[in-house]
């Protein structure tokens, strides 16, 4: 089963996240900041992170970042998903090391058409 | 024999501190220091120095070590008082996402200064910025957080905003908070996620359980 990692501190989006992805046959595992993340992706393989920026302990940015240069798989698909929308953002997202970057609110059916693939379940 | 990690750029025990003065000046000094040690503990020893401030803060904006800045907020949280928060607020319009978080949790951390700014920044152009003001409200122990909550979901245009407080009400709502929440799926109603959140939060505070037949 293709396994997603979301990464949000805001809960009613990692709810809204797993249900969307799992009713999509997803797995879905949470972190609820960037240490937290790392911390899942040295034990556990994953097809996919959705990474949001602005959390508390570490931020999405500087998680991407670890996960590009020192992360256990530093090519997994990233996804960042942030609440800016301005161009800066989606330049600051591709920096980090994101594959793709999304302005929330997504619209459910676009957020599963590209984590099916990104995630490779397309492919 | 075991390794022993030495730096030598680094004086011998001892040395440091009869070669460097320890009082407020020396210490800002040691905020420039090429070595990040010498940086994060002067930032400790900076901790309650009020006079400090200032100093902490501009090294703050200019710190690119995780473990100096974190220290750096330490200290200032220690510090506290107005002239810490009139220094953070300005970084919550940072390009740089973790000196706005660090900032976010300082202010957090000095909720009787709320009051004094919390509205202006609520009424902000920018909606980034009321959403890292609804962000310290997240955390922020403060009789006013739900009636600054509930004027986000009545009046806030920005979906973003609203959800961010939403998700904040989820945590820290009572039944005062439930018919502003009621109605904010009206207002935007191309939103399913503000719906979801809503039945999310309405769950939460009305303490049922998930999986109730909806």
């Amino acid at each position: 089963m293709t396994r997603v990692l979301v990464v949000d501190d805001a809960q009613t989006v990692r709810l809204y996240h797993r249900e969307l992805l799992e009713q999509d046959g997803f797995d879905v595992d949470e972190a609820v900041n960037g240490l937290e993340a790392l911390e899942r992706l040295a034990d556990t393989p994953y097809d996919l992170l959705l990474v949001d920026v602005n959390m508390p302990r570490m931020d999405g940015y500087t998680c991407v970042r670890r996960v590009r240069t020192d992360g256990p798989d530093i090519g997994v698909p990233v996804i960042m998903v942030t609440t800016e929308g301005a161009a800066g953002d989606r330049e600051q997202a591709l920096s980090a090391g994101a594959n793709l970057h999304m302005a929330k609110p997504v619209q459910p059916e676009v957020l599963l058409s590209r984590v099916r693939l990104m995630s490779g379940v397309l492919s | 024999m075991p390794l022993i990690r030495r730096d030598d750029a680094a004086p011998a025990p001892g040395q440091e501190r009869r070669e460097i003065p320890r009082d407020r000046e020396g210490l800002i000094a040691q905020l420039d220091d090429k070595r990040p040690v010498a940086r994060r503990r002067a930032s400790r020893e900076l901790a309650g120095d009020a006079g400090a401030v200032d100093a902490l803060c501009d090294a703050l904006e200019r710190e690119q070590d995780e473990g100096c800045r974190h220290a750096m907020l330490t200290a200032l949280l220690v510090t506290g008082g107005q002239r810490v928060q009139e220094r953070l607020l300005p970084l919550l319009r940072s390009e740089d996402a973790a000196l706005r978080n660090g900032a976010i949790e300082v202010l957090q951390g000095m909720p009787k200064l709320a009051a004094g700014y919390m509205d202006e920044l609520l009424a902000d152009p920018d909606s980034d910025v009321r959403i890292f003001a609804v962000n310290i409200l997240e955390s922020l122990r403060h009789e006013r957080v739900p009636d600054w909550l509930r004027g986000v979901l009545e009046r806030d245009d920005h979906v973003n905003v609203c959800a961010a407080a939403v998700d904040v009400l989820t945590e820290v709502g009572d039944d005062h908070c439930l018919d502003a929440l009621r109605q904010l799926p009206a207002r935007f109603p191309g939103e399913p996620f503000i719906a979801f959140a809503v039945r999310t939060a309405e769950r939460r505070i009305t303490g049922e359980e998930r999986g109730d037949g909806r």
